[in-house]
């Protein structure tokens, strides 16, 4: 299974509904988006006039570029498949995709906020939360996860429930028979261009080449950004100094004695 | 304790799992004993009440919502699942209703003003004091002046109410809404003379084989039913046609885009009548049967060819015969949208007259596509103050005896002239109910010339806006998402769907907070003191629903437990011409000596150097109304200015350049906005969102955001028919800033 988001911008009229309804689902503050819609033109493109719309949000891309980025320490997790049951074991640092359906997934517990993979994402669909820092942390990174909470009880992401438009199709990408995978079929795209090919599955579909043209011209990301995951480790190494040293302070030699054999001991532990 | 606060996190994090170290001696505490537990949220789904009943007030479509309330919190809010209307969906805006809720900028306390109008400063004082104020002050007034010398300026659900007690049974006549005076009234009062039809926006674009849009920037102007019916239309095949000197979001969806000269949209509308009557590619069985005057109308738009129309639009020939032709072949399936917000240049009664003469020449009215009023239900009782014997006396309409085509209440221009004046009485009271005079009435210096001459003026709203400065008691009401006040009716919104009609009583999602109160306890509170304690017609809100409702059978609990909308089944609203007249020639109209066939009547041109000030809607807001909420303002904080490329060339202004707009009379916007530079718009003018640039620094998320088109409409134009403002002659040139 592999989760995808279509937007038929034929359809879509720019009332930006979808931005609002997830900023309530999921209490996403004021100043961060987890979606947006940027509204595009009038302007000339060579099929004539174009004003149209780029709903945007994480792609939950194929291989994407935020997830080996993060420095943070690994740790085994065992996903499981909704439908089947299924497990998987997998080491992951604080963000990893899914096996089972393809999304992508953030730890927010062990996310330390150093913004490697905001900074990874072409499409610019993490956010830092620095409301969110704290001793161990400075801040944590956030997104959109395909409301798979929602998804989990039956629902629809918050954005295609509201939007009234029925412009935003979500579904399985690997099922042919799905209305989604019938638009890929259709012709609906990706945003890319010859240096970002990580498989985005958010996807887009518009009849009219103007629009198409504006579209990718104004929102397909040309390069992909260059991070520095030297400095995305040193800040993890720096904060779990930090850490240790705080800790250290407080339980004294003897106390970090034992710390050290936990800590050496983790792998195997839980 | 500090303790609690950071364990579980601790345990969670901690690099050392020292699960078996006794807590008590693992005292680990971060340096500065901040360690936060992240907080993800866990969904509107988890934990969470559905309350229904909600109708929404975000904007006056009023949408049927449910609320997510957790701990008595409201989190989010959706579309009611048992809508048959907009269904589960939202707007923006519909969305936006949460943080509107909890605007810390919202009013809280009754507060008096022990500063100056215009430059308020706020005293809280009880509600005890504040009515009592209000009934003396106003009780004064009347006692001196006499009833009419109130002018009363209410907006939305929320103002029904006071608007019946002033009007019938303290009995002035001087009322005036802005959804009349400053929107639709003219619109409405020109389809009444014509077709006798009060036409909303019930064109059944759903059905239609032509979408047929003078200046509606559907898209961008966002009803969420209206919508649906207009995408529905477009998916079924219909062909949009849209008359917009603006390459708008209907625009770009349009099969034919029209970029019209602003201000002429009458002459091409009567050159396309005058070319489907000559070449008889009208509904000629329609017009013989249900026409009237044709013969006069027919001779009289005969100046109006293509070419004449073509030069004066500035559009081409061929276009307008391409329009005309795509009418005629698909008559009478094509929905000739009425607009909504139609004041646009003084002239505005005759370009709708032409409309509903257009809609009457292909026959399409009652049929698929055509006008079409849905058949709601009937029965829902109106409670009502009852009206006094004097009530209307001083009728400042009647007294000059103008305006005779004019919706219900007082053309605002007449109220506002007499009050400054004080010709032909005094006017020197005000009640502003859920109204923002200065950004909804153009001549603002004329409104504060009008509310500093008053001995009293009362406020009563949900947020301080840039009129509640000028009140000398301002009242914290509750939001439509804190009170049962409407009682929401229609049917579903596509008619080839099964006939269904449904009630929706609005109900209160949360409990109001602060000292808010409704407006019908307020009201009656105010008549109590004013003497007409006897006159109240209901004791509470919920007696008001439940009066109402009586009149068809049903309680709020009963549609409680329905899911918040009663649904019943409808009937098919197609058909029923039998007694349908369409008044081509207007003998009603020629009576007051009105041009009595739609007549074109040109507007000034720009003067040199300088463009028309054009103003619409941005889908994320309802006017000034929404501007403060804030998810609404980070996701559209400004209001650039729309400048066509070739302009900006010429005046050397780049995308992005910051500037202030001058208009013609000198008036210099007081804020700045920037450019955005688009070959979507003519050259001859400029666009805003209309709503930004509000002055009030209560409103902190707003307050000096964008451009306040109102600010510089100072050159005010009165439709005669109908007495409403006109709002798109004014100019404005672009000087950069810094």
């Amino acid at each position: 299974m592999r989760y995808g988001m279509v937007i038929d911008i034929d359809r879509c009229v720019g009332c930006h509904a979808c931005v609002i309804s997830c900023k309530a689902e999921w209490e996403v503050p004021t100043q961060y988006d987890r979606n947006w819609v940027h509204r595009l033109g009038p302007a000339q493109t060579s099929h004539g006039l174009s004003y149209t719309y780029y709903p945007g949000l994480c792609n939950h891309c194929e291989t994407p570029p935020c997830v080996p980025v993060c420095p943070v320490e690994k740790v085994r997790m065992t996903m499981q498949d909704a439908k089947t049951g299924e497990t998987k074991t997998l080491e992951v640092a604080a963000t990893w995709k899914d096996p089972f359906n393809g999304t992508v997934q953030i730890d927010y517990e062990r996310c330390i906020g150093c913004g490697a993979c905001r900074d990874a994402c072409p499409y610019h669909a993490r956010y830092i939360n620095t409301e969110l820092a704290d001793d161990n942390c400075l801040g944590k990174a956030d997104k959109c996860t395909y409301c798979m909470p929602r998804v989990a009880e039956g629902l629809e992401p918050a954005c295609v429930q509201t939007c009234l438009a029925r412009a935003r199709i979500f579904g399985d990408l690997d099922d042919p028979q799905s209305e989604a995978s019938q638009y890929v079929e259709k012709g609906a795209v990706g945003l890319t261009s010859p240096a970002v090919q990580i498989g985005p599955n958010g996807l887009y579909y518009g009849s009219k080449k103007a629009d198409m043209e504006l579209l990718m011209k104004s929102s397909a990301p040309k390069e992909m950004p260059q991070v520095s995951t030297r400095r995305a480790a040193l800040e993890a190494m720096r904060l779990a100094a930090k850490k240790q040293m705080n800790e250290v302070g407080v339980l004294g030699l003897a106390g970090a004695l034992i710390a050290k054999t936990f800590s050496s001991g983790r792998e195997e532990g839980k | 304790m500090a303790m609690n606060l950071t364990r579980r996190n601790f345990l969670k994090t901690a690099s050392i799992a020292a699960a078996s170290v006794p807590l008590s001696k693992v005292a680990a505490r971060a340096e500065s004993g901040v360690v936060k537990t992240p907080q993800v949220a866990p969904g509107s789904f988890k934990n969470t009440k559905t309350v229904v009943g909600g109708v929404c007030e975000m904007c006056f479509w009023r949408c049927q919502l449910v609320g997510k309330v957790r701990d008595g919190r409201l989190l989010k809010l959706e579309g009611n699942p048992k809508s048959i209307d907009n269904g589960v969906s939202l707007c923006a805006r519909g969305n936006g209703g949460v943080a509107m809720l909890y605007d810390p900028d919202r009013l809280k306390y009754p507060l008096k003003n022990v500063g100056k109008r215009g430059e308020p400063k706020w005293e809280r004082i009880s509600w005890d004091e504040a009515l009592d104020i209000c009934g003396k002050k106003l009780k004064e007034i009347v006692d001196k002046h006499g009833a009419k010398s109130l002018a009363i300026f209410p907006h939305g659900s929320t103002a029904r109410y006071p608007m019946d007690f002033f009007e019938r049974t303290v009995g002035t006549p001087n009322v005036s809404e802005p959804s009349f005076f400053q929107c639709r009234g003219v619109r409405d009062m020109a389809y009444i003379t014509t077709l006798e039809i009060a036409p909303d926006e019930d064109v059944d674009m759903a059905n239609a084989k032509v979408i047929f849009l003078v200046g509606s920037h559907l898209g961008e102007n966002i009803h969420v039913s209206h919508i649906k019916g207009y995408l529905k239309g477009l998916e079924r095949g219909a062909k949009l046609v849209v008359l917009d000197p603006r390459f708008s979001a209907a625009a770009s969806k349009a099969h034919i885009w029209v970029p019209i000269r602003p201000g002429t949209d009458t002459a091409m509308l009567l050159a396309i009548m005058n070319y489907l009557i000559e070449n008889e590619k009208y509904a000629v069985d329609f017009v013989e049967e249900h026409g009237e005057g044709f013969d006069e109308f027919a001779e009289g738009i005969k100046e109006w060819t293509l070419e004449r129309a073509a030069a004066e639009c500035d559009v081409p020939v061929a276009q307008i015969k391409q329009v005309a032709d795509l009418l005629a072949e698909n008559m009478p399936n094509v929905a000739i949208h009425p607009g909504r917000h139609v004041t646009w240049y003084g002239n505005d009664f005759q370009r709708e007259r032409a409309l509903a003469c257009l809609t009457g020449l292909l026959g399409a009215v009652g049929v698929q596509g055509g006008l079409v009023k849905p058949k709601g239900p009937k029965g829902l009782k109106r409670i009502n103050w009852p009206k006094a014997e004097t009530a209307g006396e001083g009728d400042l309409r009647r007294m000059q005896d103008v305006h005779h085509f004019h919706p219900p209440g007082c053309p605002t221009e007449l109220i506002r002239e007499a009050a400054i004046s004080g010709d032909p009485y005094p006017i020197k009271g005000c009640v502003i109910w859920g109204q923002n005079m200065i950004q909804t009435i153009p001549g603002q210096d004329r409104t504060i010339k009008m509310l500093e001459q008053m001995d009293f003026v009362l406020c009563t709203d949900i947020m301080p806006t840039d009129i509640t400065m000028y009140a000398d008691i301002l009242l914290p009401d509750c939001s439509y998402l804190e009170k049962y006040d409407f009682i929401k009716t229609g049917t579903q919104w596509d008619f080839s769907d099964e006939h269904q009609q449904y009630i929706a009583p609005r109900m209160a999602l949360v409990e109001p907070g602060f000292e808010r109160k409704d407006s019908i306890w307020i009201v009656n509170e105010i008549a109590k003191r004013m003497g007409y304690g006897d006159k109240i017609p209901v004791v509470s809100q919920e007696e008001m629903m439940a009066q109402s409702l009586e009149g068809v059978g049903l309680t709020l609990d009963k549609i409680r437990e329905e899911g918040g909308i009663h649904i019943q089944p409808g009937e098919d609203p197609y058909g029923n011409n039998e007694d349908l007249l369409v008044y081509f020639f207007s003998e009603e109209m020629d009576d007051y000596d009105y041009p009595a066939i739609p007549t074109y009547i040109p507007v000034e041109p720009p003067p040199a150097g300088y463009m028309r000030l054009l103003y619409g809607r941005t889908p994320l807001h309802t006017f000034n109304r929404s501007i403060n909420n804030p998810w609404l303002i980070h996701e559209a904080p400004i209001n650039p200015v729309w400048v066509n490329d070739k302009v900006a060339v010429r005046l050397g202004l780049k995308h992005g350049d910051t500037v202030r707009l001058v208009n013609q009379d000198g008036v210099e916007s007081r804020t700045t906005t920037t450019v955005k530079v688009t070959p979507g718009i003519r050259e001859d003018a400029v666009y805003l969102y209309h709503g930004y640039g509000t002055r009030n620094k209560e409103m902190t998320f707003s307050v000096d955001k964008g451009v306040d088109d109102t600010s510089l409409i100072t050159k005010i134009a009165i439709d005669p028919e109908s007495g409403a403002h006109g709002m798109r002659n004014n100019f404005v040139k672009l000087v950069k800033v810094g």
